[in-house]
């Protein structure tokens, strides 16, 4: 028999050769008896030296298994390489009703988030309504607002009730020159411009840790 | 390279409809599932049943093996769980032989065990031990560097990379003298063979 073939069985049977000489050699294997019965003796030789003395080493284990195989069907499916993407198996009507409902989807929760932003949005629009002796302050004072609203992260504004105290101030030190409507209008656009500020960015790091959190996670 | 490359060769074939690549690997673990199901059942027939029973499960459960774990781990599961289903079908648990005896009775009531079903092949008992003092000669009559290689190799599971660095030379010179190590004791035992204590076949 071939040296460099029996070289390279022995190397097979300690799961060390290459692969590319392995596939050829599994095939002649399967088939040359000679070749296998020195397999065999080689697995003898190995079981003598590891002290595997339960076997029997004369035993005709493999003969009768392979008389069992032999009874049985022969493997013809494919092996199991990697879990079966769902969508292969779907059928193909599945696709354009997938992307509809898809569609609907994506429509219905931009409908919900711009009836959530809604109420902000019309806060800011009354500010404009007030009187005109006291739109170029309410102007002033609500444009930092909406600028802020770009960039900050979108909040449900808290609507403070009582003013601050720096804004109470203003309010009843000017009260005495406007009329009771002005300083009730006055007064709303104060409050408006608060609940404008209130979402300014105090707290700049929290979008930029979710951004580093996302670019973290695995996809 | 993967330590299952030259397994899986073989699982893939027998996945692909290759009945003999099977039976290679049988050849291959026999002796080793044996040694692992003895374990749990201390009679070497019984041993062998298990041992038939795991490796003709693994055969049905083949085109479900993707090769993630190590052939002969998918095997040793396999077979562990034969032996645990086949004790309990039995009613016989590892344990009970050694209730109300000493250990060294309840070793030595495995041994009588094991010997009266070896002793219905008489031939094959002796030709065990004629297997097994042969190879163990031909070991000894080994040149020191591939003795070393194939012990390092078969008793101590090293790969070869691990043997080269552990007698400083390549590894191709390690798979050499492995390989001459095999042939030297595979020489020694064909003679046993043809000497007419058996045949070659006997020991597939």
């Amino acid at each position: 028999m071939n040296e460099e073939l029996d070289s390279q069985l022995s190397a097979m049977f300690d799961n060390e050769l290459p692969a590319s000489e392995c596939e050829l050699l599994a095939r002649r294997l399967s088939r040359d008896e000679e070749l296998k019965a020195r397999w065999s003796r080689y697995a003898a030789i190995s079981a003598t030296i590891r002290a595997e003395g339960g076997a029997r080493l004369n035993a005709n284990l493999a003969v009768r298994v392979s008389e069992a195989i032999t009874a049985e069907p022969t493997i013809d499916a494919k092996p199991v390489a990697a879990p079966v993407q769902p969508s292969r198996t779907a059928p193909r009507w599945w696709m354009p009703v997938g992307g509809v409902a898809l569609a609907a989807s994506v429509a219905a929760a931009a409908i919900l988030f711009l009836r959530y932003e809604s109420p902000v949005q019309q806060v800011a629009q009354t500010v404009p309504v007030t009187s005109a002796t006291n739109q170029t302050l309410v102007a002033r004072s609500v444009a930092p607002a909406v600028a802020d609203s770009y960039t900050v992260p979108k909040t449900l504004p808290r609507r403070s009730i009582v003013p601050s105290t720096q804004l109470a101030n203003y309010v009843v030190a000017h009260s005495e020159f406007s009329s009771p409507v002005n300083r009730r209008n006055l007064l709303s656009a104060f409050m408006a411009s608060e609940s404008g500020t209130a979402g300014t960015p105090s707290g700049s790091d929290e979008p930029t840790e979710d951004v580093t959190d996302d670019a973290k996670s695995p996809h | 390279m993967s330590a299952d490359v030259s397994d899986l060769s073989l699982v893939r074939r027998v996945q692909g409809g290759d009945k003999g690549a099977f039976d290679a690997l049988v050849r291959k673990y026999q002796h080793k599932l044996v040694k692992l199901v003895m374990r749990y059942v201390r009679n070497p027939a019984e041993a062998e049943d298990i041992a038939q029973e795991a490796f003709i499960k693994a055969y049905r459960a083949l085109p479900q093996f993707r090769g993630d774990s190590a052939f002969y781990t998918w095997l040793y599961r396999i077979a562990i769980n034969t032996a645990k289903n086949a004790v309990v079908s039995r009613d016989r648990s590892p344990i009970e032989y050694n209730i109300d005896r000493s250990s060294d009775a309840a070793e030595e009531s495995y041994d009588m065990q094991g010997r009266m079903k070896d002793s219905e092949t008489p031939e094959g008992l002796v030709l065990t031990d004629e297997i097994r003092r042969t190879v163990n000669a031909a070991i000894e009559a080994l040149p020191e560097d591939l003795k070393t290689a194939i012990v390092l190799r078969e008793l101590d599971g090293l790969s070869y990379e691990e043997i080269a660095a552990a007698m400083d030379c390549p590894v191709g010179t390690v798979r050499s003298r492995i390989f001459r190590a095999r042939e030297a004791i595979d020489r020694r035992l064909r003679e046993v063979f043809e000497g007419g204590l058996g045949r070659t076949e006997d020991l597939a």
